[in-house]
């Protein structure tokens, strides 16, 4: 073990490398989230001028918003599907705007799923980035079975349109079954946290 | 007509997820009962069936039966891929049944058997005139009430069907029943005659609202059986698969 932390520039390096239409598994430490964000918002997914449909059910998007405004990365082409806001705040449908989409909870699978396939359909740009951030949060709301259908449906799906899937997991959250689970729908991994 | 052996000939939705599930399409000039409790999606669907149909340049006719269509037209989803020219180049065309009654003299509660035929025939001609290669009667429960036996409603829609086939016509009709309703028609007639059946419903699990859609059955082609949960979207109707792990947790 190492405590080696991949940097933002190194993450967005070993991105680059995969092929489109990707799968990637990218393993995180809780300390270094802001340097995967930079890493894959900023420094791969903008910098290549990709749509990103970022689906969050760890903290609120508007929350996940002042950090991007705070590290002064450009949020024009980020769209978000916010699983988390409604159960934890109330969050209404009327906070929902072009670049938030609110998904009622963690468990309607379904519904994420559906959200993520409106925003891929509306995006214009030839190439679409899908993060989901993170699977240990999915699994806090999610039995594995579910979640281990939801993965496959939704990876294969996304390969058909030729997106790039990023999954996010916490390796201090992890367990060798959403491991597994993870490992068995992506085609790379990338691990970015100490145990890299 | 020489019957081609093997596959028939699609009347493809464009309804990507709904044709995925019929292997393509609707065998064409099939009738399909789309069938679901209020609020489940049915005007939304069979209406998209009838915006690609005319984009694609098959005429299509939106026989309304329970709104007016100027009413309905009003309360459309938002499409990005609709277009009022359609409807201006006589593509896509709404006439309101009631209207048709009128003019056909049928003001009586209960239709006769002349009467039936009569009316038939009068959708059979505006499908000839018209060049319609696609028909929705939403709802046809509607019409159904005006016949009140059950053979009544089994001779008008086997004729129908069967004038409407003749026509290469393919053909939703619109059925409404209640949410506990264990049959797919409010007749229990329409679903044995019927070429299709397309059920939309509303669906809770641990709490969670889903709207699902299930094809139980489409003559002349293989087809998924299992349940879609589906959302409706300035961007058309979207499907995907029910998950099964979590629908007994
Ligand atoms: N213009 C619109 N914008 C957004 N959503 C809409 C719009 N029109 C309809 N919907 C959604 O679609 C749902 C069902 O609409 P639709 O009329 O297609 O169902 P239906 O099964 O035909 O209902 P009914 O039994 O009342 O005829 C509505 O409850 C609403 O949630
Ligand atoms: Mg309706």
């Amino acid at each position: 073990m190492t405590l080696d932390q991949m940097g933002p520039q190194k993450i967005a390096a070993e991105l680059s490398e995969m092929p489109p239409a990707s799968a990637i598994s990218l393993q995180m430490s809780v300390d270094n989230y802001l340097d995967v964000i930079r890493g894959v918002l900023d420094l791969f997914a903008n910098k290549k001028g990709m749509d990103t449909i970022y689906v969050t059910a760890t903290i609120s998007s508007e929350a996940i918003k002042r950090v991007l405004q705070a590290l002064d990365i450009d949020t024009s082409r980020i769209y978000f599907v916010d699983c988390i806001s409604h159960i934890m705040m109330g969050a209404s449908a009327a906070q929902q705007d072009d670049h938030t989409t609110l998904v009622e909870s963690p468990t309607m699978l379904e519904n994420l799923m559906l959200k993520v396939e409106y925003l891929i359909r509306r995006s214009q740009s030839k190439d679409k980035l899908v993060v989901i951030d993170s699977i240990n949060s999915l699994a806090i709301h999610n039995n594995n079975w579910i979640l281990s259908e939801f993965l496959h449906i939704l990876v294969s799906g996304l390969r058909s349109r030729e997106a790039f899937t990023i999954i996010l997991s916490v390796e201090e959250h992890s367990t060798p079954e959403i491991n597994n689970m993870v490992n068995l729908v992506c085609d790379h991994g990338i691990r970015a946290g100490k145990e890299g | 007509m020489p019957l081609k052996t093997g596959e028939r000939d699609r009347c493809a939705t464009g309804l990507e997820g709904l044709d995925t599930i019929l292997y393509g399409g609707i065998p064409r000039s099939n009738t399909v009962l789309l069938t679901g409790s209020c609020g489940t999606g049915k005007t939304s669907l069979a209406l998209e069936f009838l915006i690609h149909g005319a984009q694609k340049g098959e005429n299509s006719l939106f026989v309304s039966v329970t709104e007016n269509s100027e009413k309905l037209l009003a309360n459309i989803i938002p499409y990005k891929f609709f277009d009022k020219s359609l409807i201006k180049s006589g593509r896509l065309v709404f006439v309101d049944l009631p209207i048709m009654y009128e003019r056909l003299g049928m003001t009586k509660a209960e239709l006769s058997m002349e009467e039936i035929d009569l009316l038939v025939a009068a959708i059979s001609d505006l499908v000839t005139e018209l060049g319609t290669k696609r028909l929705v009667i939403d709802s046809i429960t509607s019409v159904c009430y005006k016949l009140k036996t059950s053979e009544k409603i089994r001779d008008f829609i086997l004729k129908l069907g069967k004038s409407l086939s003749d026509l290469n016509c393919t053909t939703i009709l619109v059925g409404e029943v209640s949410a506990e309703s264990t049959s797919y028609s409010s007749f229990g007639v329409e679903e044995a005659i019927a070429d299709g059946i397309v059920l939309m419903a509303n669906m809770e699990r641990r709490g969670d609202l889903l709207r699902t859609l299930q094809v139980i059955k489409m003559r002349g082609t293989m087809h998924s059986r299992a349940k879609y949960v589906l959302d409706l979207t300035p961007m058309g109707v979207l499907l995907v698969p029910l998950l099964k792990g979590g629908s007994t947790a």
